[in-house]
C-alpha cells in the first residue's frame, strides 16, 4: 500500500512562547484536495509552510511521500510545491525567465512550447516577455499556476488559492486542482472562499485556535459561519 | 549535474537582475568615484605620499564598494518571498551559495575594473606591465571579501538592521583579505620583484579557500535553520 501524501502526527508550533498550533494529526490521500479554513490567526499560514518545509514543526512527526519531513527535506522538496501568499517572481525578468529559473533550480528545463503551452492556459500568454514588476498581483497568481502546471508536483500546497484572482482566474484554479487530483496527485489549501473551493474539495477541515476540527463538505454549501 | 546547474541559474538570475536594474552598480560607481576624488585632491601635489598611499586607496575603494554591492546580494531575494522560495527549493544550499559568491564576485571584479583606469589617470599610476599580477592581486582578494560577506548577506537578510550589521560582521573578519592585498598590491605598484610580495598573494590564497569552504559548510545551517 503507497503512503500518504501527507502524514501529520501531533504537529505542533510555538513562537516565543506562544503556541499556534497543538498537537495537529491528520493524513492526505493522493488524488485528494484538502480545503483548510480558519479565522485569521488561526495559524493556516503556519501550518502550510510546515507541511512545504519552509518551517520545522516544534514538534510531533511530519512524513511527505512517507518521506520524513524534516530529516529528509531535500527529497520530500522534490515532491512538492508551494504556491504562497508572495509570488516568489524577480521583478526584473519577464515571465517566461521567472519560470525558467525557478524550474531550472529544479532540474527541469522545460521546452519552448511548454512553456508556453503553460502560460497559454493561464491566460498570460500575450505577457511572456513582460517584466513581472508590471503585472498585477492577478497576473502574478497565475503565473504561480503556471509554474505549477510545468513542475507537477505530487503534493500542491495552495495558500489563499483565489486571493487576487478574478472570476476566470478561480475557475482555472478549480480546473487545475481537478485535473491535479485526477492525476493523482495531493492538494492541500488555504482559502477564505467555501462556495467556490466546494467545487473541488474531497475534504474540508477548520483550524481553531491551533486545533484542526474536520468539516462535513456539506458546511462549505451552507451560510452557517464556521467561526 | 543539478547542483552545477543550480550555480549556473543564481548567478544568471542575479547578474540579468543587476544588468536590468542597475541599482547596485550605479551606487557602488558613485561611492567609488567619490573615494578616487577625495583622495587625489589629498595627495595631487604629493607624488611621494600618493607612491606609499595607493594601494591603501584603492582598497578602500574596492573594499567599500564591494560592501555595497554584497550587502545587496540576499537582500534581493526579500522581496516577493524570493528567499523562501530559494530555501525550499530541493537543491542544496551550498550550490545557492556559490552561485550568489560567482556572481557577486564577477560584479564586484567588472566594477574594479571600470575603477581600474580611474586610478591611473587620477593618480598617474604606470600599470600596462603590471596588469597580469594585479588582477590576479584584485580577484583573490575581492573572492575573499565575497566569500565573507556572501555569507554575512545571507546571516543578516532576515535582521531588521542589516546594512549596519554586515559592515560590523565583514570589516574584522576581512582584515587578512585587506592586509594581504593591500601589501601585495604596493608591492606590484612599487616595482618590487615577484619574489617580495608572492607571499602576501600566497596568503589572500590560503585565506580564499578558508573562507569559501568554512562558508560553504555553515550555509546550510544559514539558510535552512
Amino acid at each position: 500500500m503507497s503512503s500518504p501524501a501527507i502524514r501529520a502526527e501531533l504537529i505542533s508550533k510555538s513562537y516565543h512562547h506562544y503556541q499556534v498550533l497543538h498537537e495537529l494529526s491528520f493524513e492526505l490521500e493522493a488524488g485528494t484536495c484538502y480545503a483548510l479554513f480558519g479565522p485569521n490567526g488561526a495559524g493556516k499560514t503556519t501550518l502550510l509552510k510546515i507541511l512545504a518545509t519552509v518551517h520545522r514543526p516544534s514538534g510531533g512527526r511530519l512524513a511527505i511521500m512517507g518521506r520524513d519531513a524534516v530529516a529528509d527535506r531535500e527529497a520530500v522538496r522534490l515532491q512538492l510545491f508551494l504556491i504562497a501568499h508572495g509570488s516568489h517572481l524577480y521583478d526584473e525578468l519577464n515571465a517566461v525567465e521567472n519560470l525558467r529559473f525557478a524550474l531550472g533550480l529544479r532540474g527541469a528545463s522545460p521546452a519552448d512550447r511548454e512553456i508556453k503551452l503553460a502560460l497559454d492556459r493561464v491566460g498570460i500568454g500575450a505577457f511572456a516577455d513582460l517584466k513581472t514588476r508590471y503585472f498585477s498581483a492577478g497576473m502574478k497568481k497565475r503565473l504561480a499556476v503556471a509554474k505549477a502546471l510545468l513542475v507537477r508536483p505530487p503534493l500542491l500546497l495552495m495558500d489563499e488559492a483565489y486571493a487576487s484572482l478574478d472570476e476566470k482566474g478561480i475557475a482555472l484554479v478549480n480546473q487545475v486542482i481537478r485535473d491535479a487530483t485526477q492525476s493523482g496527485a495531493a492538494v492541500f489549501m488555504t482559502t477564505h472562499d467555501r462556495a467556490k473551493v466546494a467545487e473541488v474539495a474531497h475534504r474540508a477541515g477548520v483550524l481553531r485556535q491551533g486545533t484542526l476540527q474536520e468539516l462535513p463538505l456539506e458546511a462549505l454549501t451552507t451560510s452557517d459561519a464556521l467561526f | 549535474m543539478r547542483f552545477f546547474s543550480a550555480i549556473g541559474w543564481i548567478v544568471w538570475k542575479d547578474l540579468l537582475s543587476e544588468l536590468r536594474s542597475r541599482e547596485s552598480l550605479s551606487s557602488m560607481l558613485f561611492f567609488a568615484l567619490a573615494v578616487i576624488l577625495i583622495f587625489s585632491f589629498s595627495f595631487s601635489t604629493d607624488e611621494e605620499a600618493v607612491r606609499q598611499l595607493i594601494a591603501g586607496i584603492m582598497w578602500v575603494a574596492f573594499g567599500f564598494t564591494a560592501m555595497i554591492g554584497l550587502g545587496k546580494s540576499f537582500a534581493i531575494e526579500l522581496q516577493h518571498d524570493c528567499l523562501e522560495a530559494l530555501q525550499i527549493n530541493p537543491v542544496p544550499k551550498g550550490a545557492i551559495y556559490l552561485g550568489k559568491l560567482l556572481a557577486n564576485l564577477l560584479f564586484i571584479v567588472s566594477v574594479e575594473l571600470l575603477l581600474l583606469p580611474l586610478f591611473v589617470i587620477f593618480f598617474n599610476l604606470d600599470i600596462l606591465a603590471k596588469l597580469p599580477v594585479l588582477l590576479v592581486i584584485m580577484v583573490s582578494g575581492t573572492l575573499g571579501l565575497s566569500a565573507l560577506g556572501t555569507l554575512f548577506s545571507a546571516l543578516t537578510v532576515q535582521i531588521r538592521a542589516r546594512e549596519v550589521m554586515l559592515p560590523i560582521l565583514l570589516l574584522p573578519m576581512a582584515v587578512p583579505v585587506f592586509i594581504g592585498a593591500v601589501e601585495a598590491t604596493r608591492g606590484v605598484l612599487g616595482g618590487e620583484p615577484f619574489g617580495f610580495y608572492r607571499p602576501w598573494i600566497d596568503l589572500l590564497l590560503v585565506f580564499d579557500v578558508i573562507f569559501v569552504v568554512v562558508s560553504y559548510w555553515v550555509i546550510e545551517f544559514v539558510l535552512d535553520a
